[in-house]
Order: structure tokens, then C-alpha cells, then sequence
């Protein structure tokens, strides 16, 4: 996959979050690190086939929610994703991890995101 | 994305970045309007205060509980009739409102006494009611009585009582927003953990930042329970006060409203591990999305896809039948905080309006990204307007109707705007999918009002016709619609009752409507009728 390709469906897929997911507005800058890395992070492992199941608590138990309902949907939206290889996917999903935490963390104008507590 | 000048706020240069309009191809970090900032001198916001953020949008669903104000009489006034807040056993929150009615004489001297005095003739008044919140006001605040020992006192002599104290003083914040976060992190430390309740599913969730307004919880209620999981509390809309203290033995915080109740969430999960599911309980695909996750959590994804899809069969088609109508009509989504997103993307996409503004009263920077976020290009997203800001953005956008409350709610209808009443609803509950039908027949009622078009008519300049025939909401609502559309047998108008809560609440009581796994073994089976209405609490501690 070329890299113009690459940076149109990362688009999709970043477009698709921005109107439907909560997850990643998480009101702490740090946590919305967490969020981005746990959540894509896990998507990108199932739609790899992977597992992405780390221990049976509950913080783990929600991440991997987020993501299934991740996958469903995209694989909804986005039928492209069905063809195409893992090694795509993971470029894809280095691509939209990159670009999610500079719109929602690095480059925000959110001026909250810089406090430490709740 | 640039930030909107308003003409009107030429003289207050601070409200510049308050404003911005979304233009095609900008992102979030080009502009984002500043928000939970304090009000600026010389506009005339329309937010409210801290006290009244604390009580009258968090503390007050409490259902079982004398709320008592620590201040002048009117500070509690809004409490009374004025919020729809319903509970499901006699809306004792919504009949009473106490206040210890401060005068200058106790601003003096003080009026520790005088409260402790209104606390137990309260208690008498209302010998079944065995709890109660105190909110503190700025008068209490700044003769900085002490609330807490007149509380403790009283708990002392009367070992029956529990009382929750919350110090959130009218001026402790920018907004009401300051409030949410202050009476958040008071119940946290004071209450949660000191009532041990009676589990019986195996799943369990606190319901979190839902008020039930119209009935919004009750309809999210049948859905938890057709999926076996027990709700331990809803903070705090139809929920009873010892419900709230259990919160710590949830293995899932479900997340309505994150603008007024995220604190919590967040601290729950800090000291508990209680993770935090952030959902929207509005529009088909908002409840689906959120009915499945909160289903692949608990591992019953199956029982999420089976509502969703009796759900949809059931209303899709009246949806749509609205949704043909309403399409290209301009709205102004102006609600005071969390609705600004949970809508603003799925009334475009379902119901089929263009939102052109989205403005929140008293949400932060983080409720701007979300709404801007969902809203289509084009869109003027505003932070804390002033009436003149609302005013002059109505002329220039040309809105078909207004959502927002009954205060800038008059002011749209003084301009010949029509208005919902999005925080109290029209003729909610518009959570789920019966309600988003529900809110597509109340915004095609608005717009489509033959008394409305009268009103666009102004009689001192315009030729009033005389020649029309009669004319109802189809009749304007259909000029231009395909024979497809008008002509099909399978779209049709809303059918929801009046109020369907009644028949929720029928539901409680029958036999095998719902069914519940064991905490132990996980094997399916019902539950008393009386759990289903209200927890168990098996132990308390002050």
C-alpha cells in the first residue's frame, strides 16, 4: 500500500472516531494517552486476529470492549479493511496513532488537558 | 477555523475566542473556543452558579432524601416544580423543597442554631424520610457556618439519620459546572463506601451522569435489566440516597453525561479500579453502539444485539418517516452542556436536520472538541453566548427551530423562532429508541406548526392571505415529498403513548420479564419484584 493510500484510509478511520467515539476526550492529557494507546492498540491486535487480551481485570476487560465495538463498526464501515494485510494494518494503525495524539494531546488548544487531578 | 466576531461583542474583545465558525478541512487544533472561564465583565451570561449546579442538577434526583438549602429562601425556589426530574415511588423530590430561610439577623449572629432547628423539624415533618442533604449557599459560606458539626450533632441524637453535606457556595466556580465537580468529589469522600448493598446478578454497573428527565433513566433501565445486569445506582436521577453510598461494589461505571459527572467515574476508577464506559443513550446507532459494548464488557454481547435489534424493527420506520420530512431543516443545537454532543452528529444522520450552531452554556474546552467534532462543517460553535450573541446569530443563520432551555427558549419565540425545551423536554423521555422517535415528532411539531407560519406574518407590514384553505403539519410538511415517501405502507408517525413510562414501570411488577444471573453459579432466574424497584442495602456505617 503506497503511502498516499495509507494516509486516506487512516483518514477514514480517524474520521469515524472523531464523530462517534467518547473514549478519546477523556478530560486529562495523560489519560487521554492511556486511552489512544490502549484502545487502538487493541483494535489494531483484532483486526490482526490477535488476542489482545492481557489479564482478566476489569481496566482490561473495558478497553478491549471499546475496541471490539472498534472493529465491528469499522469492519462495518470500512469493508477495505477485510483486504488488507496485517502488515498494512499495522502501518494504518501507526499512522492514526500518531495523528490522534497530536490533534487530541500534543496539539490541542484544550488548555485543561494539563492539569493533573481530576 | 476561525474564531466568530460577533458585531454585538465589538465592545468586549475577550469574547472573540469564545466563538468559532467549523469551516471544511480544519481541525480541532487550528481553533477551539475557550470555555469554563469566569463570565466577562459587561456580558450578560446566562449560566447558573455553582449552588445551583451542585443541587439543582445533581443533588435533588435523589429520590428519597429532604434536600435542605442553607440560605435565603430563594436560592431554593427553582427546585419546586421547575425541574422534571421524576422518581418512580411519588416524586418526593419534586413536591418539597426545604430551606433554612437565612435573614440579615443570622448573617450577624450566625445561624448554626436556626439550621439545626430546620434539620429536625424536617425529620419530624417527614418521619419516613431518613436522609438528607444540606447544600451550602453563599450566604452560609461567607458567615462560614459550620455545617458539618451541625450535621454531626444531629446524626448523634438521632442515630437513624444520615446526612450528606455539600460546601459548593454559589461563587465556588465559574458556572454550575463548578458545582458538578464540587458535590462529584464530596459524595465520593464522604459517602461512597459506608453502605454495603445486596448483589444479585452477576453483572453490576453504576449508572452514571443520568437524571431522569421525563423518565430517561426508566427506559434505560428495561434495557440493563432485559440484559440481566443490575443497575447498584444511577447517579443520582430516580435513585435512592443509599444506593449512592454502594457505588464502590460496581465492576463497570456506564457514563451518561460526562460534563457533570465524570469526577466521580474518574475517581472510582483511581481508588476502586472501576473502569469508566463513556455512552450515548441517544439516536438508534448512539444506543447500539453503547448497548453492545456495555455487552461484549460482561461477555453478553448476544443479549445487546437482540434488543437492538427488536428495538430498531419496532421504531426505524416511524424514524424515518419524520426523518424524510425534517431533511435540510436548520437547527440550533444550544443545549447547556452534554447534549451539544451526544446529539449533534445523530440528528443530522437520522433525523435528517442540519445543525448549524452548537453552543454549550457552561461546558469546557472538552465539550467543544466532542461537539465540534460531531457537527457537519459550516457550523458556529459558540461558548457561554450572551442573549445578544443568540439574537444576532438567529438573523444570520436563519435557524428553522432552536434546541435549548425555557429562558433563551422565550427569547428565540420573542424573534419567531419556535424552541424544544431540551433540558426538561417537550414530551420526553427522548433517551433510547422510543424517545429519539419521540424528539423527531417534537421537532416536527415545532417546525411545522400551522401556528407558526401565522406567526412568521407580521400584520403591521405583510399581506395577510386570506384565500388559503385549511392547513395542518402534513400538509405543509409534504409539499415537495416524493409519491414514495408519501405514498409508503411502511413509514409511519409516532406511535409512543403519551407517556410510556407507565408501562415500564408495569413491566417491574410481572412475572418473568426479566431475568438475571447468579453472582455465584451465573444460572439464569428472576429476581423479587421489590429488587427490581429498589436495592437491598444489607449494612450502613456513618
Amino acid at each position: 500500500m503506497d503511502k498516499q493510500t495509507i494516509e486516506e484510509k487512516m483518514a477514514q478511520l480517524e474520521w469515524y472516531i472523531s464523530k462517534h467515539c467518547l473514549w478519546q476526550y477523556n478530560s486529562r492529557g495523560w489519560d487521554r494517552e492511556i486511552q489512544n494507546e490502549r484502545i487502538l492498540g487493541k483494535t489494531k491486535q483484532l483486526l490482526c486476529g490477535e488476542k489482545a487480551v492481557e489479564d482478566n481485570g476489569y481496566t482490561d476487560r473495558y478497553y478491549w470492549s471499546e475496541a471490539m465495538t472498534l472493529v465491528y463498526e469499522f469492519k462495518r464501515y470500512f469493508p477495505w479493511l477485510a483486504e488488507t494485510s496485517k502488515e498494512d494494518i499495522t502501518v494504518i494503525f501507526q499512522k492514526l496513532k500518531e495523528k490522534m495524539d497530536y490533534t487530541m494531546i500534543k496539539g490541542s488548544l484544550n488548555v485543561e488537558l494539563l492539569k493533573e487531578s481530576y | 477555523m476561525p474564531y466568530h466576531q460577533f458585531e454585538c461583542s465589538e465592545c468586549i474583545p475577550e469574547r472573540l475566542h469564545h466563538a468559532v465558525d467549523k469551516n471544511p478541512g480544519e481541525q480541532l487544533t487550528d481553533a477551539l473556543p475557550l470555555g469554563y472561564l469566569n463570565t466577562i465583565p459587561g456580558t450578560i451570561s446566562e449560566r447558573g452558579c455553582a449552588y445551583c449546579g451542585a443541587k439543582h442538577v445533581i443533588g435533588t434526583p435523589m429520590k428519597d432524601v429532604i434536600h435542605l438549602s442553607h440560605g435565603p429562601v430563594g436560592c431554593t425556589y427553582d427546585t419546586w416544580q421547575t425541574k422534571r426530574y421524576i422518581s418512580d415511588n411519588g416524586n418526593f423530590q419534586l413536591k418539597y423543597t426545604f430551606a433554612s430561610n437565612m435573614k440579615e439577623a443570622h448573617i450577624v449572629f450566625g445561624a448554626g442554631g436556626m439550621l439545626k432547628k430546620n434539620i429536625l423539624e424536617a425529620f419530624h415533618a417527614f418521619p419516613n424520610i431518613r436522609r438528607m442533604s444540606i447544600y451550602q449557599t453563599c450566604a452560609s459560606a461567607l458567615i462560614g457556618d459550620d455545617i458539618e458539626a451541625t450535621a454531626k450533632e444531629v446524626m448523634e441524637e438521632m442515630p437513624d439519620v444520615t446526612i450528606f453535606v455539600c460546601n459548593s457556595p454559589g461563587f465556588a466556580g465559574p458556572s454550575q459546572s463548578g458545582g458538578h465537580h464540587k458535590i462529584n468529589l464530596a459524595w465520593l469522600s464522604q459517602m461512597v463506601g459506608t453502605a454495603e448493598p445486596e448483589i444479585f446478578s452477576k453483572y453490576v454497573i453504576n449508572y452514571v451522569g443520568e437524571y431522569n428527565i421525563q423518565g430517561d433513566q426508566e427506559v434505560m433501565r428495561d434495557y440493563f435489566y432485559r440484559m440481566g445486569i443490575q443497575i447498584l445506582s444511577t447517579f443520582t436521577g430516580n435513585t435512592y440516597f443509599d444506593d449512592l453510598r454502594a457505588m464502590h461494589h460496581a465492576q463497570l461505571n456506564v457514563l451518561e453525561c460526562a460534563r457533570s459527572a465524570e469526577y466521580i467515574c474518574d475517581e472510582l476508577r483511581v481508588r476502586y479500579g472501576i473502569p469508566r464506559m463513556d455512552i450515548d443513550g441517544f439516536g438508534f446507532e448512539g444506543i447500539s453502539d453503547s448497548l453492545l459494548k456495555i455487552g461484549y464488557f460482561f461477555g453478553i454481547e448476544d443479549k445487546a444485539r437482540e434488543i437492538i435489534e427488536e428495538e430498531t424493527a419496532r421504531w426505524r420506520p416511524e424514524l424515518d418517516w419524520y426523518a424524510a420530512r425534517l431533511k435540510g431543516v436548520r437547527v440550533c443545537l444550544w443545549p447547556g452542556g452534554s447534549k451539544l454532543w451526544h446529539w449533534a452528529h445523530l440528528l443530522h444522520k437520522e433525523i435528517g436536520v442540519d445543525v448549524v450552531s452548537v453552543y454549550t452554556k457552561f461546558g469546557h474546552q472538552g465539550d467543544m472538541e466532542k461537539g465540534i467534532s460531531r457537527c457537519e462543517p459550516g457550523a458556529l460553535a459558540i461558548d457561554d453566548p450572551n442573549e445578544l450573541e443568540t439574537i444576532e446569530a438567529m438573523y444570520k443563520l436563519k435557524p428553522d427551530v432552536i434546541f435549548t432551555g425555557k429562558r433563551p427558549g422565550e427569547v428565540a419565540k420573542k424573534i419567531r423562532v419556535p424552541y424544544l425545551n431540551v433540558h426538561g423536554y417537550h414530551n420526553g423521555p427522548y433517551k433510547g429508541y422510543e424517545g429519539w422517535v419521540r424528539l423527531a415528532r417534537d421537532i416536527y411539531n415545532a417546525v411545522y406548526s400551522p401556528i407558526h407560519q401565522l406567526a412568521l406574518l407580521d400584520i403591521s407590514k405583510d399581506e395577510i392571505p386570506t384565500g388559503m384553505g385549511f392547513e395542518t403539519r402534513q400538509t405543509l410538511s409534504d409539499i415537495g415529498l416524493g409519491d414514495e415517501i408519501k405514498n409508503s405502507t411502511e413509514l409511519r408517525q409516532c406511535t409512543s403513548p403519551y407517556d410510556p413510562i407507565p408501562r415500564l414501570r408495569e413491566k417491574l411488577n410481572t412475572k418473568g420479564a426479566y431475568l438475571f444471573p447468579d453472582p455465584e453459579t451465573g444460572v439464569l432466574r428472576e429476581v423479587p419484584t421489590e429488587r427490581l424497584w429498589k436495592n437491598k442495602v444489607v449494612g450502613t456505617k456513618q
